[in-house]
């Protein structure tokens, strides 16, 4: 079985976002990027199937600058087998990144492709389900547990208020929720091995899509300042504190 | 100009290095010499030493029981103290409270406290510092509400220094949050066996549990217990606050740790770790050697005015910023002779009780513990930075 | 000219960063740090499967090949958690020594396990008098007939009580302070006549003292020859110097983050502390000391690498400015925190703790500002 994972460069999870000034977007120069944390998932998810034995190949795709290789070798670290770049600095739209995703599915025919639900960046929770319209696959989002039978896909889903169990047919698409699993580190000696993995770099032209945009990002705006907190001694001053000064006990 | 003692302090100097050999309890004396920590009964019994021989209520009125004794005199005092390594007076009965009730106290207050104070009868701990009322210490919200004969308190004070051993506290607490922040605060004494009142320990990064948090849940205080009018709390403090500030450089102190720090280096040096040789280390020996002379001098010099009735200005803010960064300046030597016995962290080795081999010499063991709790000393009583501050405001009048 | 982690370094230094960040919050430490063996053995076989303990070793041993860039990039992670685990005991200090100094049967026999996470070291260098200057060891180990006996006193051996073998430097021939002479014995601590006195340091670790007392070994116990291991010993130690700048660099970046984030939150006098530029100016000290130290750190990094009697100049150089900033970071972090900083509850004195400690080991600043004088004297 082949296993197709789509990863996004993003700002680190850690780093405290900043607006520029003339806000017209985040501000990205020197900032430290890496892999969205659901894609993240998506990548151990798709490598314990394959330490599993259920599947026999891992591919990882992304599609960005040529700096967004340093996402698929540290997917490649993290055990894939495989990546793809389809290189392009335009900003891109989630339809668009749907589109080149399901050229590359038509090309390597995976039997199952894993992705984050949404990325951490723009939060749009949109290719997946895209995706899954364009290739004519079913799809099972927001999946907390994965069991792969035959010629079928058992996808738990985290839904308002409780679990839902689904069966997919294969070929399927599944988008990863936060509890899935918890991604390993990864390896000395695999860090090194990724250096010697096949990556294919493709550009959005290979594959005949239009990447341009209709969308302008018009402004972005920090959120409010969270005004300054109080360090409080003990328990029972944050029980007095609560009660007296938030009055919300 | 002139700084030699008198026949008459001469002799006085006589009479307190008597007393520090013949009456300094010998227990407490063998405790300071190993570096053990003192518990609460050793500070007692070294306090009533003093009470015993009338020198408990140093910068007391004689009315009161104090010695009267000239600024001259105070100095001696504390030079030989420090030379016979006696503990520190615990300053919040003796030095903090005391001077407020007997000077803004009713009489009916100074009966029924002064002479406890005097004798270490009673255990005294502060509470001014709150979570958010540090360096801008006006800001306290500990509330005192006035309800018939009492006030009811309530809120935290932090930062309460042996609290964990006092039988009473002096608070600053709210009465009125009407006008500005600095009116409003009056001068409390709460006994602290009162319903209401719990102290929680903090520990800090040495290990020890020297301060606490003092939590004030409704508790009933008799209004007698308050010192002078509602409101004038902030006043009789800063009052205090400029007049203690005898003693504030520890001067003495750092005299006596220079000398064993001395010490220290020719016992390694017998041990075949050469620090003489060191041209940095002993620079910097030397230097802080130039530097505690020009401390001394100065302290003396905020001395000598007070004793000609001048009441310190704030110049004596020199001293507690100088004096804080001798104490850690000194710590710091301490720990670079101590060397890689500066990591072992032993408490056993520091604690009553204590008979077995050092690791290592046994200064080393307390080296690292005392320069993380000395960080406190720039930290306490008005940071560093508001130290500075009082100075460009108020004696260069930026 | 290239400042730049390559790929390889970025990909280690984020799964350090993330296992800090996931698996070592400051309380886990605490955790670790206050329990009987005082670290992890789970995290310890995490290590061995992520090659961490395989990272300076030679690949004929089934190590990694790193160099000190590689070694400095793990080591600033780690100090940003405050690491317990034994690694620079083992790893920098134990396995890069038998590296440096064992034959090669021996390094087979022992780097594999220490690779594989079944064999743990301690180095029992130092002494009181000779907490760096190999050369001034005092313990001695006299021939007799295929046997050594060895008497002498070990001060604060990093790892002691954890470790299977304590290597153990001893004089065989010569007077203190010669450079020759110096043999390194490999010794279980089991051995009769070795005492550990295990205790925790300051800044949370593990470590004892070691006394030896007519402690018998076969001349087989001695790694690669006999009188010949100071200049190993002292490559070393100047390496585990650029470790422990790394390490403080780490810490000094933690402080600095951690510091201004609270003076932006504390507010006294009616708005945030930070507004006052006393104490912006104070954390631009204490930024700029990072830099420096950070920069220090890349450059000795590079140039201890290439070893001969520079190496030793340079490791002094960075002794001495780790020193100074550590002293300066640790000291502003905790005065502005105020009273917060002073706190067993708080991390930030936890850092502090650990930068003093680090000056203590290995030779404080003192020692190698005027070990730097002397150099300077003889030209």
């Amino acid at each position: 079985m082949k296993v197709l994972v789509a990863v996004k460069r993003v700002i680190d999870y850690n780093i405290k976002v900043r607006v520029k000034s003339d806000q017209s977007g985040v501000d990205l120069t020197n900032v430290k990027m890496a892999m969205n944390p659901f894609c993240e998932i998506a990548v151990e998810e798709a490598v314990r199937l394959k330490e599993k034995g259920v599947a026999d190949e891992v591919i990882v795709v992304s599609i960005g600058p040529k700096v967004a290789q340093e996402q698929i070798r540290t997917a490649m670290a993290l055990g894939a087998d495989r990546g793809i770049l389809v290189e392009t600095d335009e900003p891109l739209e989630s339809l668009a990144i749907a589109k080149l995703l399901a050229k590359v599915v038509e090309v390597e025919q995976p039997d199952l492709v894993i992705l984050g639900k949404q990325s951490i960046d723009a939060d749009n929770n949109q290719t997946g389900q895209m995706l899954g319209t364009l290739a004519g696959m079913s799809q099972g989002t927001f999946a907390s547990e994965i069991n792969v039978g035959e010629n079928c896909v058992e996808v738990t889903r985290e839904i308002d208020g409780g679990l839902q169990t689904l069966s997919l047919n294969l070929p399927a698409i599944i988008t990863t929720d936060l509890r899935l699993n918890e991604p390993r580190y990864a390896s000395l000696p695999n860090i090194m091995k990724a250096k010697r993995k096949p990556l294919d770099v493709k550009t959005p032209a290979d594959f005949g899509v239009n990447v341009i945009s209709g969308l302008k990002t018009l402004l972005v705006e920090s959120p409010q300042e969270r005004s300054a907190g109080v360090l409080v001694g003990s328990v029972g001053e944050l029980v007095e504190k609560l009660k007296n000064e938030a009055k919300v006990i | 100009m002139n700084v030699d003692f008198t026949n008459e302090e001469l002799a006085f100097r006589e009479e307190v290095r008597e007393f520090f050999k013949h009456k300094f309890p010998a227990a407490v004396k063998d405790k300071q010499e190993k570096g053990i920590y003192l518990t609460k009964n050793d500070h007692i019994v070294w306090q009533k030493a003093l009470y015993d021989q009338g020198w408990a209520g140093i910068n007391w009125p004689v009315e009161h029981g104090g010695t009267g004794w000239s600024a001259t005199q105070k100095y001696i005092f504390a030079t030989e103290a420090a030379e016979a390594k006696s503990p520190r007076i615990i300053p919040f009965g003796l030095a903090m409270v005391a001077p407020v009730i007997y000077t803004y106290g009713s009489e009916e207050q100074k009966a029924r406290f002064l002479p406890d104070i005097l004798a270490t009868n009673v255990w005294w701990c502060q509470g001014y510092s709150e979570p958010n009322a540090g360096s801008d210490l006006a800001s306290v919200k500990t509330k005192a509400v006035r309800d018939g004969d009492s006030y009811i308190v309530s809120g935290t004070k932090t930062w309460t220094t042996l609290g964990q051993h006092a039988d009473w506290i002096f608070c600053l607490v709210r009465t009125d949050d009407s006008g500005r922040k600095q009116q409003g605060i009056s001068f409390l004494l709460i006994d602290m066996k009162t319903p209401g009142v719990s102290v929680t320990p903090i520990i800090t990064i040495d290990g020890t549990h020297e301060v606490n948090e003092v939590h004030f849940d409704d508790v009933r205080v008799p209004a007698n217990n308050l010192i002078g009018e509602e409101g004038k709390g902030w006043t009789y403090a800063k009052v205090l606050l400029t007049h203690e500030r005898t003693g504030i450089a520890r001067v003495a102190e750092s005299k006596a740790r220079l000398n064993s720090i001395k010490k220290m280096i020719d016992e390694a040096a017998a041990r075949g770790e050469d620090l003489n040789s060191n041209a940095v280390f002993m620079a910097r020996l030397l230097e802080i050697e130039v530097e505690l002379k020009a401390l001394e001098y100065t302290e003396l010099r905020v001395l000598s005015s007070v004793s000609t009735g001048k009441a310190p200005g704030p110049e004596s803010s020199i001293l507690k910023i100088k004096g804080s960064e001798m104490i850690q300046m000194l710590d710091e030597l301490v720990l670079e002779i101590a060397g890689i016995y500066a990591l072992p962290f032993v408490p056993e080795q520091y604690t009553e009780g204590f008979d077995g081999e050092s690791i290592g010499p046994l200064f080393a063991a307390k080296a690292a513990p005392t320069y993380y709790n000395d960080r406190k000393v720039s930290i306490y009583g008005g940071t560093n930075e508001i130290q500075k501050n009082i100075i460009a405001k108020q004696v260069l009048g930026l | 000219m290239d400042f730049s982690l390559n790929d390889i370094q970025q990909m280690m230094q984020d799964s350090a960063a993330k296992f800090i960040q996931n698996d070592y919050d400051f309380e886990t430490r605490r955790g670790l740090s206050n329990s009987p063996a005082g670290y992890s053995e789970d995290n310890w076989k995490l290590f061995a499967e992520l090659g961490w303990l395989a990272l300076p070793i030679k690949e004929p041993y089934g190590g990694l090949d790193g160099d000190l860039v590689d070694t400095m990039v793990l080591q600033q992670e780690f100090g940003k958690g405050l690491l317990v685990e034994p690694y620079y005991a083992t790893v920098l200090l134990g396995a890069n020594l038998i590296q440096k100094q064992a034959n090669d049967a021996q390094k087979l026999e022992l780097l594999e396990q220490v690779v594989a996470g079944e064999l743990k070291l301690a180095l029992a260098h130092s002494e009181a008098q000779a907490a760096f200057d190999v050369s001034q060891t005092k313990t001695r180990a006299e021939k007799q007939g295929d046997q050594y006996v060895l008497n002498g006193h070990k001060a604060v051996v990093l790892g002691a009580e954890s470790a299977d073998y304590l290597l153990v430097p001893a004089r065989t021939s010569g007077a203190v302070g010669d450079a020759e002479g110096i043999t390194l014995f490999l010794i279980d601590p089991k051995s009769a006549g070795v005492q550990l006195r295990g205790y925790a340091t300051n800044d949370g670790l593990r470590a004892a003292d070691v006394g030896l007392t007519e402690v018998t070994v076969p001349a087989s116990s001695i790694l690669g020859q006999a009188d010949s291991a100071a200049p190993a010993i002292e490559l070393v130690l100047n390496e585990a110097i650029v470790a422990l700048g790394a390490e403080a660099v780490g810490i000094m970046e933690k402080l600095l983050a951690a510091t201004s984030e609270y003076i932006k939150t504390r507010q006294q006098f009616d708005q945030p502390i930070s507004r006052f530029q006393v104490l912006q100016h104070r954390l631009a000290d204490m930024f700029m000391e990072t830099e420096q130290a950070k920069s220090m750190v890349y450059f000795a990094a590079m140039e201890v690498a290439k070893g001969g009697p520079e190496a030793s100049r340079v490791a002094s150089m960075l002794k001495v400015k780790i020193g100074s900033a550590g002293r300066l970071v640790g000291q502003q972090a905790v005065q502005l925190h105020g009273g917060m900083g002073i706190t067993d509850e708080l991390d930030v004195g936890h850092f502090f703790k650990r930068l003093t400690c680090i000056n203590n080991q290995l030779g404080s600043r003192d020692y190698h500002l005027q070990s730097l004088i002397n150099k300077a004297a003889a030209g």
